[in-house]
């Protein structure tokens, strides 16, 4: 919403060390946010009046005139000049070397320099409406014209912007910030604000009292609830005639057009009290009579432009005795335009419901300046400051104009809220003992009533803040806190109590595993959408039957949430490869499937989530990257102290290639897979050239131990003993096999490589193996250490076949 | 003539310790000069031709040269071990490092854990709600008019065969965190002071600065007898963990329908220090995080009572405060699992 400066002094008088970045600084602070300060006279330096002493032919061209013109300047100037309606002694618009102009309304502004036009000086030139953003207030006939300033009072060298009033300072006001305030939808209600800020009087609205003896203009409202108060004045003696200068300059600057006096007059009162008014040309009103009713099952309604509109029967809209003539507060029909000949109105001045005009904005995507203050919930008191006003400039404009029937129907009235405050309450949620004396003239100044008694403020609203936005104590606390600024307040310091550690096993154990993946095993963490595209999810080989769904997804293939972390990962690593040979991700969060779930009451039923973890390695090597994940997941229980997890394959995921997979199981319960991903799917997915290795978890599962779990053992006091073993068996002889024959042997025994090639035969593999011998106490002798060894060797020739490489 | 030998020995020897070029060379001059083929025992070997005093003077001055060429052999052996590289090539000082492990947390993540370990240390726990929440939680209990915008079609995400359906029963991928205050408040009562982290989703246009799913961190001080402006502890304490230093905020008036006051909470410009620039829009302050008093309605949808308790929310957008903290201009980056953009934090 713009706000004109030059309005709210028609209200208050500002104090005068007050600047307008100062008020800008303060209604932000305390009121609305204010985004821009907008001085509009900025643009119209060097542009003057100018009156043209002479009016000479150019010599070289014919339709250009060179205009001997006074400025305002020591001597006339000479410009030249297009224009189609140049005469002596007009009043002119003047751009000075040094202005900005638009040329012919468009583009970006141009600099004015003195120069030549077809080898005749020209100082500036003379300016059309468009050049010089006056095509409000001058609507130009055609791109020839020029402004003639004829009736302004002014005089050669007056700056332009000052003559016509357009000089003015626009606080540009953040809509957002005012949904909850109904009553700052007009410069009254931002002037009071001021002055209660500046604690400065707030001058009165004109009153206009009305003959009782006038005929009873017909009303009759039929939704109550919907249109709550309707006035209907019936005014002859008007006619189709511009508004005077000072109301159409105010109504630019706040940036609607000027139409004509009666409808610039309703638009004046909408921004000067927040109240939507409205005038009918009476004659089109039929049966002298209006009706507020819903509209009927296929009604339809004709607008301006002969279109029409279909009427639902949950629409208000205002008739004659005939048909419907407008939308209530949104729009108006055909039958209820002003034209060249209208000489009597029947002005509105209504109250409509704020839910009504919502939902039938809605209905047809309409907004219009009255419904958005409809929308917020007006009281309907405004309708009094609202006719008042426009009688008032209904007078004064057409002296002449005769009031000639009125009708008040008046059902719903807005009732004050009244609200009781405590002084304990205000002490205590505001954190300071304020004097009685500060609140009550807080609250005064806002337009509150109040009486203390006993120790508590008995307030009264004021009646344009009692539609819902002030209905509570902490309302009233909030106007309090928020007039004094928040910053007059000193932070309280937060006290902590240590009554027990905040110690949440779970998302210790959450940030472990990622700082664990990122810092130890060197993952990137990606974030991806929950919605997944279905290409992915049918490469992965996921079954989308308990998928849960979204009702308008982003994209038709995005429909889907994602019951596995697999397709967003594959679709990530696809994408990283364009840049990328061999990198590692993972992603840690939620994932859904239809079901039933109470979290918080039993009436609420949510699908299943369970919170997953993924990692991937992208790499040539698939045996290489398969033991680097198997890794990852066997050290991931030690180092982020969790129970310890288990390996076996049990089975296949869908993704996984048929051989090189493992399910990672606790207690016996699968809780996720590792393993290479199959060709079939990393084609589909578009991952080319290369190998990806996937662990998944359901991190859901995993039990965080209550605190570190590391373990201490002495240190031998005799060194041990380290031999190597190489030995050729069979390929299906598992390490776990001969791990598990010979681990009871040895101290300890490490695995260190398996090869295949030169010198292995077909279908055998070697092992090398490394055993520590001896108990840490004692010193083994040779003897002691051939008769381990053997022992060792004896069981690895008959338990696995084995048989001893030579060196 | 014996004593003329012993100078020419002397100098020789020294003249040929301080041009050995190696340890093992210098064993070799060792030898030479100190050993017993040496000139300097030949020439005590052959002392019986000379007189007692002849034989005193040699005997003398040889050995005092043998203790001098010990001792330079010494320094010299000293200053060979020292000059020595252990390295048996020439090493290019400017050739890159051994690569670390390059893992890394999302910038988003770091974000949040900085503000955990702040948070934490003023006694909050960390709560987390689910992504799928319903309207009753995400609209209802928090004070959202019937008729708000919000709860339209084209702005939320609702699941499918649940969108007609209402409170309940119509579920959707929560729109903000606000909903989990209430759910943990009816689990845990009050009093109570908890950060709940997460991602929410808005049914929008994507562009550099807008983002359909992106993160929010809540929290929230329930307590008997608490004001207002206890929460400009939790704002100080957000930006001056992100920040590192003490940073200017102010509070002003802002409406949100579950907080009664609320506020906007701006923080000085970081680009212009509060000069005004582009960035600021050239008002020195930049928008930061909502907040405000919890709103009674909102207290009674968890179960508590407003006569007896109050309590603050601060809500801030993790994305943002990470392209404020660090420049980054197009918040598509954070949902693009671009390693590329994801390595550059650390």
């Amino acid at each position: 919403m713009r706000v004109s400066l030059n309005w709210i002094k028609k209200y208050i008088d500002l104090p005068k060390e007050i600047d307008a970045k100062q008020i800008a600084y303060d209604l932000t602070l305390r009121t609305v946010e204010v985004e821009a300060v907008e001085n509009t006279e900025d643009k119209f330096h060097d542009i003057v009046v100018g009156k043209i002493l002479e009016v000479k032919a150019h010599p070289n061209a014919d339709k250009l005139r060179i205009c001997m013109t006074d400025i305002g300047e020591d001597k006339p100037v000479q410009i030249v000049c297009g224009g189609s309606n140049l005469y002596v002694g007009e009043y002119v618009v003047v751009s000075k070397p040094g202005a900005e102009v638009y040329w012919h309304g468009e583009g970006e502004p141009v600099k004015i320099e003195e120069s030549k036009v077809r080898g005749e000086l020209s100082y500036g030139m003379i300016c059309g409406a468009t050049e010089v953003f006056l095509e409000k207030l001058f609507p130009p006939k055609d791109m020839y014209e020029i402004v003639d300033l004829k009736g302004i009072d002014c005089k050669p060298g007056d700056s332009v912007a000052k003559v016509t009033g357009l000089g003015d300072t626009i606080l540009e006001i953040d809509n957002k910030s005012l949904t909850n305030r109904p009553d700052l939808w007009g410069h009254y209600g931002i002037a009071r604000e001021l002055s209660a800020i500046y604690h400065v009087p707030l001058k009165e609205l004109p009153k206009v009292t009305i003959d009782k003896n006038l005929p009873k203009y017909d009303i009759e409202i039929k939704e109550p609830t919907k249109c709550r108060r309707y006035v209907g004045v019936e005014i002859e003696n008007v006619c189709d005639k511009p508004s005077p200068m000072w109301m159409q300059t105010l109504i630019t600057n706040c940036g609607m057009r000027p139409i004509s006096a009666i409808v610039d007059i309703t638009n004046y009162v909408m921004l000067a009290v927040g109240q939507p008014t409205h005038a009918f040309d009476r004659t089109h009103v039929s049966g002298h009579k209006i009706i507020v009713r819903n509209a009927r099952k296929d009604e339809e309604l004709l607008l301006l432009d002969d279109n029409t509109i279909s009427l639902t029967e949950d629409d208000l809209v205002i008739c004659d005795e005939h048909d419907a003539m407008c939308l209530a507060g949104i729009r108006g029909g055909k039958k209820d335009s002003i034209l060249p000949e209208t000489t009597g109105i029947l002005l509105e001045v209504a109250n409509f419901s704020a839910s009504t005009i919502r939902k039938s904005g809605k209905r047809f995507d309409e907004k219009t300046d009255s419904s958005i203050r409809y929308e917020k919930n007006i009281d309907t008191e405004r309708v009094d400051e609202g006719l008042n006003l426009a009688l008032t400039l209904i007078k004064e404009i057409f002296p002449e104009s005769k009031i000639i029937a009125y009708g008040d129907e008046y059902p719903v009235k807005t009732e004050r809220a009244k609200i009781d405050v405590s002084e304990e309450f205000l002490n205590v949620r505001l954190g300071k003992v304020l004097p009685r004396k500060t609140i009550e003239d807080v609250l005064t100044t806002l337009g509150y009533d109040v009486i203390y008694k006993d120790e508590i403020y008995h307030v009264t609203a004021p009646v344009w803040r009692s539609t819902g936005d002030v209905s509570i104590k902490d309302d009233v606390m909030g106007d309090i806190a928020r007039l004094l600024d928040y910053q007059s307040f000193e932070p309280q310091p937060l006290t902590i109590s240590f009554e027990h550690a905040v110690r949440q096993n779970k998302v210790l154990l959450e940030r472990r595993l990622k700082e664990y993946l990122a810092y130890r095993c060197g993952f990137n963490e990606i974030y991806t959408y929950p919605w997944i595209d279905i290409k992915y999810i049918n490469a992965a080989k996921i079954d989308t039957t308990n998928a849960v769904r979204l009702a308008t997804p982003p994209a038709p293939e995005l429909a889907n949430l994602r019951s596995s972390l697999i397709p967003g990962m594959l679709e990530a690593i696809a994408k990283n490869l364009r840049y990328n040979e061999s990198f590692r991700l993972f992603e840690m969060t939620q994932v859904f499937e239809k079901g039933e779930y109470h979290e918080s009451t039993e009436d609420e039923t949510l699908p299943i989530h369970k919170k997953y973890l993924i990692g991937s390695i992208v790499g040539k090597n698939p045996k290489e990257i398969f033991y680097e994940i198997k890794g990852v997941i066997e050290n991931i229980a030690k180092y982020t102290h969790m129970e310890k997890l288990s390996l076996t394959q049990k089975e296949k995921p869908s993704w996984a290639d048929i051989n090189g997979y493992l399910n990672i199981t606790l207690n016996d319960e699968i809780i996720g897979s590792l393993g290479l991903v199959s060709l079939a799917t990393m084609n589909e997915s578009k991952i080319k050239h290369t190998n990806v290795a996937i662990f998944e978890l359901n991190v859901d599962k995993l039990n965080p131990l209550p605190s570190r779990t590391n373990k201490f053992i002495h240190l031998p006091q005799v060194p041990l003993v380290t031999q190597d073993l190489s030995i050729l068996v069979d390929d299906n002889i598992t390490w776990d096999e001969i791990s598990m024959y010979i681990k009871k042997k040895v101290y300890e025994l490490e695995f260190v490589e398996e090869y295949r090639g030169n010198q292995v035969p077909e279908g055998k593999k070697s092992i090398t193996l490394r055993v520590k011998l001896g108990d840490g106490l004692n010193t083994l002798t040779s003897e002691e250490i051939t008769e381990k060894m053997n022992s060792i060797i004896k069981t690895l020739t008959n338990q696995c076949h084995a048989t001893i490489r030579e060196e | 003539m014996n004593k003329e030998k012993l100078d020419a020995v002397y100098e020789q020897g020294l003249t040929k310790i301080a041009n050995t070029k190696d340890i093992n060379e210098l064993q070799e001059v060792r030898k030479d000069l100190t050993g017993k083929k040496s000139e300097l025992s030949e020439i005590l070997k052959s002392m019986g031709s000379l007189t007692p005093d002849e034989r005193k003077e040699v005997g003398l001055k040889a050995t005092e040269i043998r203790r001098v060429f010990e001792e330079k052999l010494a320094e010299k052996e000293q200053a060979l071990i020292n000059s020595k590289s252990v390295l048996d090539e020439p090493l290019d000082l400017t050739l890159p490092g051994m690569k670390i492990t390059e893992g890394s947390l999302h910038p988003v993540t770091q974000m949040c854990y900085d503000l955990n370990d702040a948070f934490l240390s003023l006694g909050f726990e960390v709560y987390e709600e689910d992504d799928i929440s319903s309207e009753k939680f995400a609209f209802d209990n928090l004070n959202f008019a019937a008729d708000h915008p919000a709860r339209q079609m084209m702005d939320t995400y609702w699941i499918e065969g649940t969108e007609n359906k209402s409170a309940n029963e119509r579920l959707c991928l929560r729109p903000h965190l606000t909903g989990a205050s209430v759910r943990y408040l009816m689990k845990h009562g009050a009093p109570a002071r908890f950060v709940y982290p997460g991602r929410v989703y808005r049914n929008e246009d994507v562009d550099s600065g807008h983002e359909r799913a992106f993160f929010q961190y809540e929290a929230l001080i329930v307590d008997k007898n608490i004001s207002f402006s206890s929460g400009m502890v939790m704002i100080k304490t957000i930006l001056e963990k992100v920040f590192g230093r003490e940073i200017k905020v102010r509070m002003r008036e802002g409406f949100f329908p579950f907080v009664e006051p609320g506020y906007e909470i701006d923080m000085e410009c970081l680009v212009c220090g509060g000069k005004g620039c582009k960035v600021c829009k050239h008002n020195g302050w930049l928008e930061i995080m909502p907040g405000g008093v919890i709103h009674p309605n909102v207290l009674k949808s968890a179960g508590l009572d407003p006569e007896e308790w109050t309590g603050f929310y601060i809500n801030i957008g993790l994305e943002r405060l990470v392209m404020m903290r660090y420049g980054v201009d197009d918040i598509r980056h954070f949902h693009s699992a671009d390693i590329r953009f994801l390595k550059q934090f650390k």
